[in-house]
């Protein structure tokens, strides 16, 4: 109790921005079923705890490399609706200019390297931030975040084993929601999964990744202690994604049950249960939840007709940003 | 002018620049105490320490990958892939992952690296150990390709590869690495998307690349006693390609035979060639020939081996061909 | 401010649900997140919920509807009250097909999108016409795609007001391809997908991110050489040769006729340079300047007789040409004459006397080139002596223009003036060559 009021200000932020990444999910899949928003994307909602409850233990000088399934990584990161909502349209104003689109959406200011399509892509990347931390002296810590299905990529353990051998501040934070695409995750991983860490001596951790606080906490102390030189460290959050594999995978019955679904959404969800703690322990009453809420919600739908009315990027761009000056 | 091989000249731009710049370091397999099994790297361990060359296990997608990361985030790593064969075994890495960076982010991250590998055959190391993948990464925007034709080359162009804020892959022939050619002691820079016109002729431009320059060489002096006089360039880089040069050069011979070590078809030298084409079309008064290595998986026996690549012998003929109007290739 | 309650777009390939069954009744007070009705696509059923708090208003498809995604089903309002007629649909991307004064008012039909990596679909042929009284499941027209072909259905009642692309054209995906109206149109439209784009053009802006650089890298332009004379087919030449050629007016035409191997290079030119002044130039010395005479007739009386000749003599007019000019060069013996024409040559024999049926084609050297340029532009020329006597025949008026060139050392005085009026005299009166 005495913890969370001095916490106060830490816990409303958390709950803010997990809400935030639900109502920014709700709003793209409205965009994307209404035919408005090109391509398609992959919804984070219900992983809301891993990316806030993570995020929220690093500084703007610590990094993150985020994934297909990005944009609670990068609202979680410290990005804006706005550009956000904008390069999802594919505008100019984008945090790509509208060249990256869900997939690569990033802020790239507050530390994250960029969200990669490729699944595992980036595990390369984040542990290679980690080595320039430690080559260069600094003390930032590289977060590096991948969904179950991303451990079958022979490239993960090229790079945890070159992270253990040289003590690397990097965190691997496992989102496992239990389904690589469209199979269970156990039809596709023998074994356990922190034992794959565990293999090169890595201090591997599982935890609720439906409980923001648990998520948080566990984050924190390892942060801290990736600082000092004891990386790499290991997490696997245990999550679920309440949509498809992406937003255009609505007949999944013949892989997950209706029931589980609701059961998670029903009973595990991670904004319910934080409000929930928020309220029972006095750090903010049911109407100042409500108001949060509508703000953010107003924040969005201003931001999407922001979006919607901003002009693309002009015709010379296309061939601009392919190699740097 | 003091001589040294490409070897030392290598090693010495890695040395100044990591001298110059203390974001620079070396990755890769057996680069520190061991100096590569080219033995390029050696000392450098000594004077930099294992910090900055850091020998890393067996695992090329693995530590390509972090060097896009470290690169990403400031340093500027010169990544080792001790035989341009392993090429294949990072493409995702440097090709989805360092070549679109920048523009994925619409040029907000950099991806400041340099990945120094080789290329050519004829040393008998069969299929896995001898192929000329140049045009595999020239194909990917985002890359930029040197291919060093000498020791000066060879210093010139990794420096200027180190301080450039893109990807760039370089390619050593293995065969010259104990090749030695004047080279300057002061320090210079050779830029990128500047050809060298290695000798000037009249009567046929040949564009060479890599070890493909000395072929080159040598083919002109055959040819010079013949009578006729062919023009020798080398483009050095090949993303960014110095078109302006070369077209300027067939324009003014009409006639023009583009030379590399890598499989003919799909290749660098059907890159170049069908750029004259389409820009010099009604200077030519002869078609643009593609000499490249024959489209086989490279064999062990010498006595295949060596038919798989350009030879000076090869190309004399074929000039000598292009001057007397001869068709070739006709249907 | 209400919402709108759309067909959503739920599998990749997908362009329109059915709506299986109604969860709320109009008027029913709505949370969101609801379920409202329930939707089938092609492998499952599911619920679409309510996007917000309110009254579901404006319910304007019933069980059993097929409606194309992104079109408005429903609204949410503030109250129960509220009017019934739907929101026009803001979903679809469909360009503001009202705007466009000339379309009939109704409801668009876009083209659907089939694949994942799929921009237009190509209109294979309509099923209905303009004007016809549709239903929702009748099928509008057919789509191929880069798989397979599909029809598309009208999506709902009405009558078909307007089609706004061709068979066998590409329509983007997304863009109309009918207009769909509830009343009878008084003038339905037909128009292709190239109308109705510039009619866009006119009446809105163009879209913000048309690119104007393509993929490719930009391509100089080169000047189209002109197409030189070339009259024994195709010639083998590089393309720096040809060029030259052109420019210093050298025709390969000539190389080729002396039988010089091709591919003619640059360095052919120079034999090329040298060939026809080398055997002109001793004729046509210095001091003895080139012959050039013209004559004019006021009609051309040549054409109808050669349509006479050949219909009643079956004779080449050609050859009647040959026979004209051999006749009128008046030797004692058969010489060999040449038409030319576009660049194309043939030479004719022509015996002693006037038979022209006699005249026959020859491989012979000619004595005589007859240059008909009748039909282009040339007014006159003056070409200088070439190695053979040239005979020009250019229009000028209603007439012709006859125009002899050869060297002083070719034909005398007496002999060039006796072939241009003899010429000149046939090729305006024909029958004069009979008499």
């Amino acid at each position: 109790m005495a913890k969370a009021k001095t916490n106060t200000e830490d816990y409303l932020r958390m709950y803010r921005q997990m809400v935030r990444i639900r109502t920014f999910e709700d709003n793209a899949n409205q965009l994307y079923l209404s035919a408005k928003m090109p391509g398609l994307t992959h919804m984070y909602s219900g992983e809301e705890a891993v990316a806030v409850g993570i995020c929220e233990a690093l500084t703007d000088d610590d990094r993150i490399t985020s994934t297909h399934r990005g944009h609670g990584h990068c609202v979680a990161k410290g990005a804006e609706f706005k550009e956000m909502f904008c390069e999802l349209l594919g505008k100019a104003e984008g945090y790509c200019r509208g060249k990256g689109g869900s997939m690569h959406i990033a802020d790239q200011s507050h530390g994250n390297l960029g969200a990669n399509a490729i699944v595992g892509g980036s595990m390369g990347i984040a542990t290679g931030s980690a080595l320039r931390a430690k080559l260069m002296g600094k003390d930032d810590v590289t977060v590096c975040f991948f969904g179950d299905g991303a451990t079958a990529q022979g490239l993960m353990y090229e790079v945890m084993n070159m992270a253990a051998l040289w003590n690397l501040p990097v965190i691997y934070a496992c989102e496992n929601n239990g389904y690589s695409e469209y199979t269970k995750t156990e039809e596709i991983a023998a074994g356990s999964i922190t034992a794959r860490a565990e293999a090169f001596g890595i201090e591997a951790h599982t935890v609720d990744g439906q409980d923001v606080l648990a998520v948080n906490e566990l984050t924190q102390k390892l942060v801290a202690r990736a600082r000092k030189g004891e990386g790499p460290f290991f997490m696997e959050l245990m999550t679920y994604r309440y949509h498809g594999h992406h937003v255009g995978d609505i007949n999944r019955e013949y892989y997950r049950s209706k029931d589980e679904e609701k059961d998670w959404k029903d009973n595990r969800d991670p904004i319910i249960r934080f409000r929930a703690f928020l309220v029972s322990e006095g750090i903010a009453t049911e109407e100042e939840i409500e108001a949060m809420n509508a703000e953010i919600e107003k924040n969005a739908t201003e931001a999407v007709a922001y979006a919607e009315q901003a002009p693309y990027p002009p015709a010379n761009e296309v061939d601009m940003h392919v190699y740097a000056d | 002018m003091r001589e040294i091989t490409l070897s030392q000249a290598v090693n010495e731009a890695l040395a100044e620049e990591m001298r110059r710049d203390p974001s620079v370091f070396i990755l890769g397999e057996d680069v520190a105490e061991a100096g590569t099994p080219f033995k390029v790297l050696s000392g450098l361990v000594e004077e930099f320490g294992t910090d900055r060359v850091v020998d890393t296990p067996i695992s090329e997608p693995g530590f390509v990958g972090m060097a896009v990361g470290a690169a990403m985030t400031g340093a500027r790593p010169v990544v080792d892939l001790m035989f341009g064969d392993f090429i294949y075994l990072v493409m995702d890495q440097l090709c989805n992952q360092a070549a679109k960076q920048h523009y994925m982010s619409g040029g907000k991250l950099t991806v400041p690296m340099v990945l120094r590998t080789n290329l050519g055959a004829t040393r008998r190391s069969a299929a896995q150990h001898s192929q000329s993948l140049q045009a595999l990464v020239a194909h990917i925007p985002g890359l930029k390709v040197a291919l060093p034709s000498s020791a000066y080359e060879a210093k010139g162009l990794m420096k200027t590869a180190i301080r450039d804020n893109n990807p760039v892959v370089i390619f050593e022939d293995k065969l010259m690495y104990q090749d030695k050619a004047p080279v300057p002691e002061e320090e210079y820079l050779i830029p990128f998307g500047e050809a060298n016109v290695k000798r000037e002729g009249r009567d046929i431009t040949l564009i060479a690349t890599s070890s493909m320059v000395q072929v080159a060489e040598k083919a002109a002096e055959m040819l010079a006693s013949e009578g006729i006089d062919a023009e020798v360039i080398d483009p050095r880089t090949i993303v960014p390609l110095d078109e302006a040069t070369l077209l300027d050069s067939v324009k003014k011979t009409s006639r023009a035979i583009v030379i590399d070590e890598g499989h003919q078809s799909y290749g660098v030298t059907a890159e170049i060639a069908s750029r004259l084409n389409e820009k010099a079309f009604y200077h030519l008064d002869a078609p643009v020939l593609r000499m490249g290595a024959m489209d086989v998986p490279v064999p062990f026996s010498p006595a295949l081996e060596d038919l798989t690549v350009p030879t000076p012998e090869a190309v004399v003929e074929n000039a000598r061909k292009l001057c007397a109007g001869e068709m070739i290739h006709a249907a | 401010m209400p919402h709108d309650v759309t067909m959503p777009q739920l599998g990749m390939a997908q362009d329109a649900g059915k709506i299986v069954s109604w969860l709320k009744a109009p008027g029913d007070p709505v949370s969101k997140g609801d379920a409202l009705f329930e939707v089938e696509t092609d492998k499952a059923v599911m619920e679409v919920e309510a996007p917000a708090d309110g009254f579901l208003t404006g319910v304007s498809y019933g069980e059993g509807d097929d409606v194309p995604v992104g079109n408005v089903i429903a609204r949410i309002s503030d109250s129960a009250e509220d009017d019934p007629a739907p929101a026009p649909s803001q979903a679809a991307p469909a360009p503001p097909v009202a705007a466009d004064d000339t379309i009939p008012e109704g409801h668009p039909v876009t083209m659907p999108q089939l694949g994942m990596a799929q921009d237009t679909g190509l209109l294979v042929n309509w099923l209905k016409a303009p004007g016809d009284r549709v239903s929702a499941d009748d099928i509008l027209f057919e789509v191929e795609t880069d798989k397979s072909t599909m029809e598309v259905e009208a999506g709902r009642d009405g009558w078909l007001a307007a089609t706004l692309a061709e068979a066998g054209e590409e329509v983007p995906v997304g863009d109309p391809v009918a207009i769909i109206s509830g009343d009878k149109p008084d003038a339905p439209v037909a128009r292709s997908v190239k109308d109705t784009q510039s009619k866009r053009a006119e009446t809105s802006a163009p879209p913000p991110s048309v690119p104007e650089a393509t993929a490719g890298q930009p391509t100089e332009t080169v000047a189209p050489a002109a197409a030189s004379p070339n009259p024994g087919g195709r010639i083998l030449a590089s393309p720096k040769a040809r060029r030259l050629a052109i420019e210093q007016g050298l025709d390969l035409a000539r190389l080729a006729e002396a039988g010089h191997p091709q591919p003619f290079h640059v360095a052919d030119l120079e034999v090329l340079r040298n060939m026809p002044r080398a055997t002109a130039a001793p004729v046509a010395t210095p001091s003895e300047a080139p012959r050039r005479l013209t004559a004019v007739c006021s009609t051309d009386g040549l054409s109808a007789f050669a349509v006479w000749a050949g219909e009643t003599r079956a004779l080449n007019p050609d050859a009647v040409l040959a026979g004209f000019a051999g006749t009128s060069f008046g030797r004692a013996e058969a010489v060999c004459v040449s038409i030319e024409r576009f660049g194309n040559r043939q030479t004719y024999h022509v015996p002693v006397g006037r038979s022209l049926s006699a005249v026959s084609e020859t491989d012979d050297d000619p004595a005589l080139i007859v240059r008909d340029l009748r039909g282009t532009s040339l007014a006159s020329l003056n070409m200088g002596a070439e190695a053979t006597p040239v005979l020009s025949i250019t229009d000028d008026g209603a007439g012709l223009a006859i125009t002899l060139e050869c060297a002083a050392a070719q034909l005398d005085a007496s002999a060039a003036i006796h072939l241009v009026t003899e010429f000149a005299g046939r090729m305006e009166q024909p029958l004069r060559h009979l008499l």
